[in-house]
């Protein structure tokens, strides 16, 4: 007959370690990241004598992730809906070439001596390209029902040869005044520090709101502690990030781009229907279906969104290297599918964050420079991001067993 | 009692926060039946993970001895070495594979380096005409039925030479035929020298075949019983079980239908398809505050003819009229199901309700996400609070709303999927095997609901192939059998008799 003992939950520990502890046990895959990134540059910081964190060499650092990072905010998206997007990197490419013959033989000729106007005309057309791309794709994705991994793939071939068509084989120059500003800009000191104003504005604001809010609904309320811990500790990243940067030239207009697009990205995947319903359908397509989701609708909304992000990267990239290539974009797909992998986006769909997947870009940015600076030879790069990735991968998956 | 074939002693296994075996002590006679009973998450599959090696040795508390010797499995490669096979409730079947590849995947009979097809197709045949089933070898295992594919599992682990045969609800899936077959085959495999131990929450048939009944309640053993000293009775089990007994576990209402109707289906609804209708000139009514049965075997035709009035997901062409409190109706998708008043319980859980990756609110709000939303924008605030509230009313036993549904036991899931399509408020509810793999106290539970629900003037579809769930909850009972309705039955005139004789017609 039964032994009847007392197998009652333990006290959870209280106070503000044991709630830091909690949440970093909730996100603990976030933060295992987190770590990873910080002991790289420990790494690289002890190897090269410190050169790496001089603030030039972190405002490098940081404007190089934006392609990139454009482009793998996106893919956390597409591939939380079970999707995959291989085309992203020849349509940035694609996208820079367009932009920079606009801006080297059509503007020329159509409005000479308006490089601003020019240049905001060349975004809007990089970006329609980057759109109606991902309208096509994703038309084909998601009412045609072509499997993303074909359309994206066969994208990719098409988009290699547009490329060649537009650029006749020849390297298209795109470094005009004003057009340069977008990945090539500083903001002057002072305008950092006013942005970093408003940000810890902001963050300190949002916590005491949502504070608010919680109390008229008449919920347990965090500790002050801990969420005064938390923004204090935010704002003084973003504090540290202007100042760094700031001893160099300023604040990079890129970064800024980057910044804002993921904030909003951020934004539409935690607290919007439209987010939701992306991690519904890549957690269980059927339930999600079954819930009244309309799923077509929402995989081709996402591969617009997509196609925009890989517009926005196109001009930045553009902007970055002040030339159209025939080489534009080549293998970026590759790294923004390993930047949102490595920030904890997983293939099987439903998992998957924006700031993740940043980290995972900061991440294999960090590698590349990293190892520029160490002058080791290309074909060694390429052999440490490989094993970075499949190693963070694992890691996760032997934590998650274990659990 | 004969000698013990299996003895687990002071079986202790932890999860992080939970005890989920307490000191458990289980023991098998050779050549019996032993059947394990015990509400959702009183601890049985996890007592059988862990003789099968599924949690290793090391990660729990206490001893197995199998035949006498102490066993230390690494995994389940080391327990089917021994004699040992689970057959879990999700078959592990492939179903693209062959009957003959399937019964000896893991296992192929080589020759040299070769697979022996010719051997592997005898032996096959062999292992097929002991679990009594006349099936092609060569045949594809989704083109068979639930009932035949269950029994394609017991060949594989025969194959196997197995000593001791786990099944952890085999019938839960089974219509009464099918049922009644395995249930005879395990006798006949007693006598053949198979033990075996039978988890199973449909009492009648643990009555009907055990030799011998543990009873798990909360991760600790409360007895053993012993079916031929007259020990086992559906009171006396459901007593141990519980803890506490349920006298009737149909509760009562008060009747007060109205004679409106909120649901009608009108000159023969069909779904076309390439191989042929599934469904042929069904028509048929629900009326306000109406409990509405749907009897009939697997298959015959009842999810299709529930999905088919709830915006036909399955993409077939549907054909009838539709009729929602006298309006016509034309649904493409689910979502105009919901915003007219549907909601549809689904008989797959974890498959088509709910996701699993996801926590309680999430999958709370989710098919009605716009509640809680303005402009798009998700208020957390009120989602926890909306999620809240089912978890108090519907008793979701869950640390936090936060929690992955995952994690749930499999009432408590189910309690989770009620609360979603109730959260959607609808008129008309369509409940798909509502309380299929769950156990007596959260059944209950989910009846007293419906009362409630009917009682406040909601319309319940219940589609079912428990028949006394059917006459214990309905006012009205529709008969389908092979897509049609062959049958219609007002509670007084309804017996299981008139049922089973109408859903094989």
């Amino acid at each position: 007959m039964a032994v009847s003992t007392d197998t009652g939950s333990k006290k959870s520990s209280t106070g503000l370690m044991g709630e830091l502890g909690k949440r970093f046990r909730s996100n603990m895959q976030t933060y295992t990241i987190i770590l990873a990134l910080v002991a790289i540059w420990i790494f690289f910081a002890i190897l090269t004598g410190g050169a790496c964190l001089q603030p030039q060499n972190v405002s490098n650092l940081f404007r190089q992730m934006t392609v990139t990072s454009f482009l793998a905010i996106g893919m956390v998206f597409v591939i939380v809906t079970g999707n995959i997007d291989l085309s992203v990197g020849k349509l940035a490419g694609f996208v820079s070439v367009v932009v920079a013959y606009f801006q080297a033989n059509i503007w020329y000729n159509l409005i000479p001596n308006q490089p601003y106007v020019a240049a905001v005309l060349s975004i809007i057309i990089g970006l329609g390209v980057g759109v109606l791309f991902g309208v096509m794709q994703g038309y084909m994705i998601s009412f045609l029902q072509v499997p993303s991994f074909i359309v994206t793939l066969a994208g990719m071939f098409i988009l290699t040869g547009l490329i060649l068509l537009v650029t006749q084989g020849k390297t298209i120059p795109a470094n005009q005044a004003g057009f340069d500003l977008i990945a090539q800009g500083y903001l002057p000191p002072l305008v950092g520090w006013i942005i970093a104003a408003i940000v810890v504005v902001i963050l300190f604001w949002n916590m005491t709101r949502s504070r608010q809010r919680k109390r008229q609904h008449g919920f347990e309320l965090p500790s002050i502690a801990l969420d005064l811990a938390t923004t204090i500790f935010y704002s003084l990243l973003v504090i540290a990030y202007v100042w760094v940067v700031n001893q160099y030239k300023g604040v990079q207009v890129p970064v800024l781009l980057l910044a804002v697009a993921a904030v909003i990205m951020s934004y539409i995947a935690n607290n919007t229907r439209f987010g939701r319903y992306a991690y519904a359908i890549g957690g269980n397509r059927e339930a999600a279906r079954l819930s009244g989701i309309n799923i077509r609708r929402s995989i081709f909304l996402i591969f617009i969104l997509m196609g925009l992000l890989a517009g926005i990267a196109g001009i930045v990239l553009a902007s970055y290297v002040g030339y159209g290539t025939i080489a534009a974009g080549q293998g970026y797909e590759l790294d923004a599918i390993a930047s949102a992998i490595l920030g904890g986006t997983s293939t099987l769909g439903g998992v998957g964050t924006v700031f993740g997947a940043l980290i995972g870009s900061l991440i294999m940015t960090s590698l590349t420079t990293g190892l520029q600076m160490l002058n080791v030879q290309p074909a060694w790069q390429y052999l440490v991001k490989g094993i970075v990735l499949v190693l963070a991968v694992y890691a996760d998956v032997a934590f998650k067993k274990n659990r | 009692m004969g000698t013990p074939i299996l003895e687990m002693k002071s079986i202790t296994k932890t999860f992080p926060g939970v005890k989920a075996l307490d000191n458990v002590t289980f023991s098998v006679a050779t050549d019996e039946i032993h059947c394990l009973v015990g509400e959702n998450g009183a601890g049985k599959s996890t007592l059988m993970k862990v003789l099968s090696g599924v949690y290793p040795h090391g990660t729990y508390e206490g001893d197995i001895l199998f035949e006498g010797q102490v066993q230390q499995y690494r995994g389940i490669a080391d327990s089917e070495k021994a004699g040992i096979a689970i057959i879990y409730q999700e078959l592990a079947l492939i179903p693209e594979m062959t009957v003959y590849e399937n019964i000896f995947l893991g296992h192929e009979i080589k020759r040299g380096f070769l697979v022996d097809w010719n051997e592997t197709i005898r032996r096959a045949d062999e292992m097929l005409k002991k679990v009594k089933l006349s099936v092609n070898p060569a045949a594809k295992v989704k083109d068979l039925g639930v009932g035949k594919q269950q029994l394609i599992e017991i060949a594989k682990a025969l194959s196997k030479n197995v000593k001791l045969l786990i099944l952890d609800e085999p019938t839960a899936a089974l219509n009464e035929d099918d049922s009644d077959n395995l249930l005879s085959l395990l006798r006949d495999l007693k006598h053949q020298g198979v033990t075996s131990i039978m988890i199973s929450h449909k009492l009648k048939e643990v009555i009907s075949i055990a030799d011998t009944v543990t009873v798990l309640r909360d991760g600790q053993t409360v007895c053993t019983l012993d079916a031929h000293k007259g020990e086992v009775s559906e009171p006396v089990l459901i007593k141990y079980m519980v803890g506490r007994e349920i006298e009737n576990i149909y509760p009562k209402r008060d009747h007060k239908r109205s004679d409106e109707v909120a649901l009608e289906v009108r000159t023969g609804m069909r779904i076309a398809r390439p191989l042929g209708d599934v469904l042929k000139d069904v028509s048929f009514n629900v009326k306000k505050g109406e409990i509405v049965g749907f009897a009939g075997l697997m298959g015959s035709g009842r999810t299709e003819l529930a999905l088919s009035i709830f915006g036909n997901p399955t993409g077939f062409q549907v054909h009838g009229d539709l009729l929602i409190n006298g309006e016509e109706k034309h649904f493409a998708r689910p979502e105009q199901a919901i915003d007219a008043g549907l909601a549809y319980v689904t008989e797959d859980r974890k498959a088509k309700g709910l996701i699993l990756i996801q926590d309680v609110k999430e999958n709370i709000t989710l098919a009605n996400l716009q509640e809680i939303a303005r402009r798009g924008v998700v208020d957390g605030n009120a989602e926890v609070k909306v999620a809240n509230e089912y978890r108090v009313n519907l008793n979701i036993k869950t640390p936090s709303v936060e929690q992955k549904v995952g994690n749930l036991s499999g009432g408590n899931q189910q309690k989770v999927s009620l609360g979603k399509w109730l959260f959607v408020k609808p008129d008309v509810l369509i409940l798909d095997e509502p309380t299929r793999g769950i156990d007596v106290g959260a059944k209950f539970e989910i009846y007293t609901l419906m009362n409630g629900l009917v009682q406040q003037g909601m319309s319940i579809i219940m589609i079912s192939s428990e028949l006394p769930e059917v006459l214990g909850m309905s006012d009205r009972v529709y008969v389908v059998s092979a897509g049609r309705i062959t049958g219609e039955l007002p509670i007084e005139e309804a017996t299981q008799e008139k049922i089973m004789h109408l859903a094989t017609s």
